[in-house]
């Protein structure tokens, strides 16, 4: 029997019809997905990108010139709306209506102060005893040719005129003030970004003389990208019955027996990569519940998503934070990219987990899988570390903490401590050559590792049988799946998660905070990482290199040991949970993963009184 | 019964090839936007050159941040650009015109190539005095 004769399941003429109609639909909702996001493309590529300039005065204009600004929204005002009013009270009069700076011109517009060099500045909010501006030393223009040049981002600007504005009273403009007016100043350069409220988490990546289209709204194409993973799926779902599970094992005899193989199609590259067929059980996702292929796929997505964010990631103290802040408020789609790589890396580890989860619970570790078994953990080591070294490269005060305790840890460990530290950092102190080694840590050395053993790991899985299930005499079921349904559906699982991970991109940016600078940092709530969490409470009991590396690595040893220590499942109880020859290892797994979870929720409980 | 002008498998699967094609091209649009962001801000097209009075007649004087050379004669200000018009290097200034380091290009005082690869003159840039009586140089 040949599992690939080409007999087309007939359709009558009204299935024919409908299944042109929901083509054309599908052809007519790309079309319109495609158009509105390459209208909003044009717009904002085409948008003019040199400063605005506002409209030369006329004499009979001049009086408009002095007025209150109109504000945008008046019931709620904006930043820009408060930074225009500050700016047209404080600092117009010296610096003009334009930020032209204190022209003959604007003198001659502004009237009363004209020459106030010889009778003192005096105006509504000016001292009582007036002041007078030094002749040699006139305010500056802050737009046009040669203006705001020492201040190459918005924090510079804001730590210059909170300091020395306005010049009459230095220091007297609040922060809310002092944020308002330097987002005016951008604006009227036409260099703030849209919809961005200006404070100090990213005014340091925003650059005072960067000019930025008129409009950046990269939410339309990430919508365009979600529905069409959803698309996809759909059809991935709807090949579901049109592929027969075809009952193979006849042909599979032929081929044993050395009778020529039947005829059928060479397979392409992603099909050969498979077995032909596997057998049925293998591929039940209540079983295995995906979580070996999504873990792949997440580490893929991790790999193109990292490649793109190193393009604009700087690993140096000063710009790290910044670099980040530019790609996740300034790169289009940077936000996206970035968002896919942090939520890709925590669902990776829960996914790994509740891999470990299945494989222990289910029995999977046993003879010829041992190995296989510890390549697995290697791996989630991997995995870890590589969690660890991206969370530091934020270098933001979010993740000080977790540099500093996470290296001293490593100088508790008694004999080699010492030169372990200086090796991991780089020196006898944190600093740049910590974030350098972390960076080719994180983007070349453990992600090379970690390359290897996924292969190897893989390369294991096919020659120790494939997923664990009874051997085929012991099997329920003689049923096989070919390899073209097996890889719908892997196809399918991974659309399906990329769907879910592109609409938690969207909706939940990843966290960051503002810059790490030279001075302390007040933090009332050092956290560790999430999947150290626990570790972190385990720290809070005592001596470190007992709790937080001797504990965690007898853990370890613990797992390690399980599939040479401990009874393990019949060959026939294989290919399902909680097989009863597995009981002890199903309840130590349960023990320890109780521990894990309890001391995660005890650390992050409040502290009593 | 009728046989189906098109089978379902083989609709699904054109549908599916339709889909991925499409989107391939949608993520390489992304792909090329997500690049082309610039994170250095451009170079100034305007620079500021102080008073007009600091300039004496029959001047040059060297500008090495735009890089040009201001000319102050007989005819008023005018400004060439230093950049060689073969391929980019700075030409240096000498006593009768400019010379460039890298292939050899000669020019005259007022820009004209005299010798070596470079065949167009120095670009001429503009100058105009501001109402302060600053003047101010235009690259673009």
């Amino acid at each position: 029997m040949n599992p690939h004769s080409s007999n087309s399941p007939k359709a009558s003429p009204n299935q024919s019809g409908l299944a042109i109609g929901l083509f054309l639909v599908c052809l007519g909702a790309m079309f319109i997905l495609a158009a509105w996001w390459a209208y909003d493309v044009v717009k904002t590529s085409t948008a003019p990108q040199t400063t605005p300039t506002l409209a030369a005065p006329t004499p009979a204009s001049n009086a408009g010139r002095l007025a209150q600004p109109i504000l945008s929204s008046p019931q709620n005002p904006t930043q820009l709306d408060q930074g225009s009013l500050v700016y047209w009270g404080i600092c117009m009069a010296c610096h003009g209506d334009r930020g032209q700076g204190l022209t003959n011109e604007w003198r001659a517009v502004y009237g009363e102060d004209q020459n106030c060099w010889a009778s003192r500045c005096h105006s509504g909010n000016h001292p009582p005893d007036g002041f007078i501006i030094p002749r040699d030393n006139l305010p500056h223009a802050v737009t046009g040719a040669g203006s705001l040049t020492t201040y190459t981002t918005a924090q510079q600007l804001y730590d210059y005129i909170v300091v020395t504005m306005p010049w009459w009273k230095p220091g007297s403009l609040t922060p809310a003030k002092g944020w308002a007016v330097t987002a005016y100043v951008l604006k009227l350069n036409g260099t703030l970004p849209q919809g961005v409220a200006l404070d100090a988490t990213d005014a340091s990546a925003i650059k005072v003389h960067n000019p930025v289209p008129t409009s950046q709204n990269d939410q339309i194409g990430e919508i365009v990208l979600a529905a069409l993973l959803g698309l996809v799926a759909l059809v991935l779902i709807l090949q579901a019955n049109s592929k027969r599970k075809a009952v193979l094992v006849g042909s599979r005899q032929a081929t044993l027996s050395g009778e020529p193989a039947p005829a059928r199609p060479r397979p392409n590259f992603l099909l050969h990569l498979h077995p032909p067929s596997i057998p049925a059980e293998q591929a039940r996702w209540s079983y295995t519940l995906g979580t070996g292929g999504l873990a792949i796929f997440l580490f893929m997505v991790l790999l193109v998503t990292g490649i793109l964010e190193m393009f604009y990631y700087i690993p140096l103290p000063d710009q790290a934070t910044i670099s980040i802040q530019t790609i996740a408020r300034l790169v289009p789609y940077g936000g996206l990219i970035r968002n896919l790589h942090y939520w890709g890396a925590q669902a990776l580890v829960l996914v790994l987990f509740i891999h470990l989860l299945r494989i222990t619970w289910t029995g999977a570790y046993k003879k010829p899988r041992r190995f296989n078994y510890l390549l697995g953990l290697a791996l989630l080591m991997l995995t870890l570390a590589l969690d660890f070294t991206g969370y530091i490269l934020r270098w933001d005060q979010g993740t000080s903490w977790a540099l500093v305790v996470g290296t001293n840890l490593i100088k508790a460990i008694p004999g080699l401590g010492n030169q372990l530290y200086e090796f991991m950092v780089g020196g006898a102190q944190l600093g740049s050559a910590a974030l350098i080694r972390f960076y080719s840590w994180h983007t070349f050395g453990l992600t090379l590792a970690m390359i290897a053993g996924v292969v190897w790991h893989l390369f294991r899985i096919r020659r120790d049988g494939g997923i664990a299930v009874p051997p085929a005499r012991l099997r329920r079921s003689e049923e096989r799946i070919s390899r073209v349904e097996l890889v719908r559906r892997e196809m399918l699982l991974m659309t399906a998660a990329a769907f879910a991970l592109v609409l938690l991109s969207i909706f939940w940016p990843a966290p960051i905070t503002p810059p790490l600078t030279n001075t302390s940092v007040d933090l009332t709530n050092a956290r560790a990482p999430w999947f150290f969490l626990w570790v972190q409470q385990l720290l809070k009991f005592g001596n470190p290199f007992l709790l937080g590396i001797v504990v965690p690595l007898l853990i370890l040893a613990i797992l390690i040991v399980i599939p040479y220590l401990f009874p393990k499942p019949a060959d026939s109880e294989l290919g399902r949970w909680f097989p009863k020859g597995g009981r002890m290892v199903q309840i130590l797994i349960a023990l320890l993963t109780l521990l894990l979870i309890g001391l995660t929720i005890w650390a992050i409980l409040p502290e009593p009184g | 019964m009728n046989k189906p002008s098109l089978p379902r498998r083989d609709f699904l699967k054109m549908t599916l090839d339709s889909l991925l094609a499409f989107g391939g091209l949608l993520g390489l649009a992304g792909l090329i936007r997500f690049l082309s962001y610039k994170t250095e801000p451009p170079q100034p097209t305007e620079f500021d050159l102080g008073l007009a009075e600091t300039y004496p007649l029959d001047s040059v004087t060297a500008i090495p941040e735009v890089p040009a050379v201001l000319i102050h004669n007989d005819s008023g200000f005018s400004a060439l650009s230093l950049i060689c018009t073969h391929l980019g290097c700075t030409v240096q200034v000498q006593s009768a015109g400019f010379a460039c380091p890298c292939h050899g290009s000669r020019f005259n005082s007022t820009g004209y190539p005299i010798k070596g690869p470079a065949a167009t003159p120095l670009k001429k840039l503009r100058v105009e005095r501001t109402s302060d009586g600053k003047l101010v140089l235009y690259t673009n």
